[in-house]
Formats: structure tokens, sequence, C-alpha cells
């Protein structure tokens, strides 16, 4: 299950969140050795953790632990692609209340964990969540080298300018479309019909 | 134009091509106009295979063609070797940094260079549960390579494969090979393949895919009666030599 955690049921979630913030610390400070800023020495914590942010955390069934996450911002606000990355938008960086941007997306560094199997409940889990929320297309800068992946895994990718070096990496800003068709694929890959997306009555109140 | 233009226009319609000619020019365009002279787009099996459900596109020099094939290089080309290991492009210039090249490899890339095959670059395409592949594009011997269309090269090779990809998908589709579906792994045994490959007991495969360890076992008895082996260690070499998982799913 991947749970939906929006700013109304928030302190329902408290520890999940915080491992998630320390999983994210792990994964894209101490292994990917991006430049972002550390909170308290453990949490990976930046301008966009705000309340307009929307999370999709997949937890552990009995244990809730954080199995891997992906966090979700409005781009009628300030979000990556507008605040730092928009040189890589030719014409302009895609703004509306049906587009989203994804960022963060990670899985819990542990041994016992399977990224691409959590990947897939999490892909799932956006396509259920942008149908829901009326959203056509999410955003997302993404670096080159996985394009292939999520082309192959079956995202309607579309880049929206020129790719470019930035420090080692080539990177590139992509626009997503989302549609039922994606879903039901994305299904089909996890062996499930039903909602992987667990809502409760709080979060659908936003 | 930018080239760029040039590669977004190339997306829109390599959507909605249907055959492999059709992909072919529009793809020639498409990378002389980022600079290049040469390309190919590759799953990594072996030439001998049967079956038509792997990506082939090649347009190199007609000379390298027969003289790679007349010698047979293909199993032992230095360049797919390092793709296969890798993650990012690399160009062809850093591959003897890459590789502890054997002589037959360094024979294979001093023919490729007499051949008229210049400066390349390489994206690797390697997609859990798939061949191993490739995009490479590559210059005329003496042209240089243009190094500002690098980032937008593996754009392209990205989007270029997987329009072959979607072809190649059409076409098996249009004509079933029943000898290979009997030798491929279902998508659930090669999800229970990948983590045995990696040393992990039934039990904890199945607790990580959601299903028994029982079921587990099954899988991997049915994975092992289609290779026809008798061992997992067999059937985990037996699936990496088919490319049908990779060293990336084995290792990540």
């Amino acid at each position: 299950m991947v749970n939906l955690i929006t700013s109304y049921n928030r302190s329902k979630f408290r520890a999940p969140l915080e491992a998630m913030h320390r999983d994210r610390k792990k994964v894209f400070v101490d292994a990917l050795k991006w430049d972002v800023p550390v909170v308290d020495g453990q949490y990976e914590i930046d301008q966009f953790d705000t309340d307009a942010a929307i999370y999709l955390v997949a937890l552990a069934p009995e244990t809730q632990r954080h199995l891997g996450s992906v966090r979700l911002l409005p781009t009628t606000g300030p979000h990556l692609l507008s605040e730092v990355f928009p040189f890589l938008c030719d014409k302009g960086v895609p703004v509306g209340d049906d587009i989203w941007e994804i960022t963060r997306l990670c899985t819990a560094p542990a041994k016992d964990i399977e990224p691409r199997l959590v990947r897939r409940r999490l892909a799932t889990a956006m396509c259920e969540f942008g149908l829901l929320y009326g959203i056509n297309r999410y955003t997302c800068v993404t670096h080159v080298q996985y394009l292939s992946n999520l082309l192959a895994v079956g995202w309607e990718c579309e880049l929206l300018g020129e790719p470019r070096q930035v420090d080692r990496d080539v990177v590139g800003a992509l626009s997503i479309s989302i549609s039922p068709a994606t879903l039901q694929l994305f299904r089909e890959k996890l062996g499930s019909r039903t909602p992987v997306l667990q809502l409760d009555a709080f979060a659908a109140a936003a | 134009m930018s080239s760029f233009d040039d590669v977004q226009e190339f997306v829109g319609q390599a959507n909605r091509v249907s055959d492999m000619n059709g992909l072919r020019s529009l793809l020639e365009d498409t990378v002389k106009s980022l600079g290049f002279d040469y390309f190919a787009l590759l799953h990594h099996v072996d030439l001998s295979r049967r079956t038509a459900d792997y990506v082939r596109l090649i347009q190199y020099p007609q000379a390298w063609k027969e003289k790679s094939v007349s010698q047979d290089y293909y199993s032992d080309d230095p360049i797919l070797a390092v793709a296969q290991k890798s993650v990012t492009p690399f160009l062809w210039t850093d591959v003897p940094r890459l590789l502890q090249l054997t002589r037959r490899q360094e024979e294979i890339l001093n023919n490729a260079h007499l051949s008229g095959m210049g400066d390349g670059v390489t994206v690797p395409i390697n997609i859990p549960g798939e061949f191993a592949g490739s995009c490479s594009f590559c210059m005329r011997t003496g042209r240089d390579i243009p190094l500002s269309a690098l980032p937008t090269a593996q754009y392209l090779g990205c989007f270029a494969f997987q329009a072959a990809r979607r072809v190649v998908e059409m076409e098996v589709t249009a004509k079933p090979a029943i000898e290979e579906a009997q030798q491929r792994l279902s998508p659930r045994q090669l999800d229970c393949v990948i983590l045995a490959g990696r040393g992990k007991s039934d039990r904890d495969v199945g607790q990580l895919l959601g299903i028994s360890g029982q079921t587990v076992h099954q899988h991997i008895e049915e994975a092992k009666r289609r290779f026809n082996v008798a061992t997992r260690q067999q059937l985990i070499v037996r699936a990496l030599f088919d490319s049908q998982i990779t060293f990336a799913d084995l290792m990540n």
C-alpha cells in the first residue's frame, strides 16, 4: 500500500515522514552526493517541503516502516523546475492546476528492500493520484541516463528542452502524460487490479 | 531549426512509425542533423538467433559490416562489453581505459578504424528483464565528434531505442515464434530468478514479492524446466547468457 499524506493528515504520519526524511538524506546526500540542505544532521528537508507538498509514501503493512516515497508539488506554486532548473525548459516552465511536479523519488536504502518493486508500486500510486486529482501530466527533472528505463516502463515522456550538463551529469526536464491506459499498464505489471493508494478521510478532504 | 528541434520532431514522428525501414530513414536524417555519420541500435544477442524479438538497426560502413560478420567479431566486441556494464554514455576513445583489452579486442578496434569507423559514443540501454542493449553514434574516420551534441545524442538514443523496441514488439506479435516462447521467462519468473541471483532464499524472495516461499520455489522450478537445466546456478547463468536478466539486475 502507498499512503497519501497531505498537510491535513500529516500529524498521523509523523514517524513515517521522519523516516522518509532520514532515508532521503541517506540516498540523496550520502549516496548520490547532492548538494541539498540537511536538518539536524540527519534529515534532508528543503524549501519545497511545505504544506503545499503531497507525499506518496510506501509503508510496510505491519511495521509501518518507510520503504520508499515521492514528493509531489503543484506547479502553480514554487517548485524545483520553476525555482532551480527553469533553463531546462525551452518554451517556459509548464504551469497549471492539471500539472504537478515529481521530486525526491527514493527507495529506502536497506538490504531487504527490493527497489524495483517499491518503484513499481509508487509509479502505480502516482497514476492513481493523478487520475484522482485531475492531473494530466507530471513534470520532473531527471538524469538522462534514467530516460530509457522510464520509457521502457511505459511512462509517456516528452523532453521540455535541450538536456544540459549539470556538474557531472546530463539532466533534462520531462513532461509525463497520465492516462487511464498508463494506470492499466502499471497495474498489470504490479499484478493488481485494485488501487494501491491508501486514502484516508482527512487526505480526501484536501 | 536547431538540432534539438530536429530530435523533438523525430520523437513525435517515431511514435507513429510502424516498420523498421521507416524508422531507419527517419533516424538517418536526425543523426545527420546532429552531426554524426553512422548509428547502430542493438540488443546484444547472438547473431545466430533465429527469432526476431530483438532490436538490430545498423547504419555502419558496408566494409565494416561485412568484416565484423565474417570474422565473428560480435561476441568479443569491446564497445558492447563496456555498454553492458555501464550506466552512462561513454566515448569510444575511453574504451581502453574502461576495459582491459584483449589482443582480439584491440584487433577489432583497429579493424573498425581501417574500415572507416572513426570516433563514436555509445549510450547503454540496460532495462531490467530485457536483453542488454545500446545505441551508438559515430563518425567517418578522420572527422571530429560533435562534443556539444552529446547530451542531445543521449536523449535521441533513448527515444530511438524505445521506438525500435515498439516496432519489434509489433512485428513479433504479428508472427509469434513458438520455440522462443518456451524459453522466455515470465515476468514473475524473472523477478524470482533475479532475486535468487542476488543470493536471496525462497522465503526472502517471497516476502519481497508478497507471495509464499513455496510459490517462489515453483516459479524457479518452472524456469529451470524452460531452460532445461538442473540447478539454480545453471538457471542464473543461462538467463544471464541469454540477456533475459542483466548484470545490473544482479548487482544493483
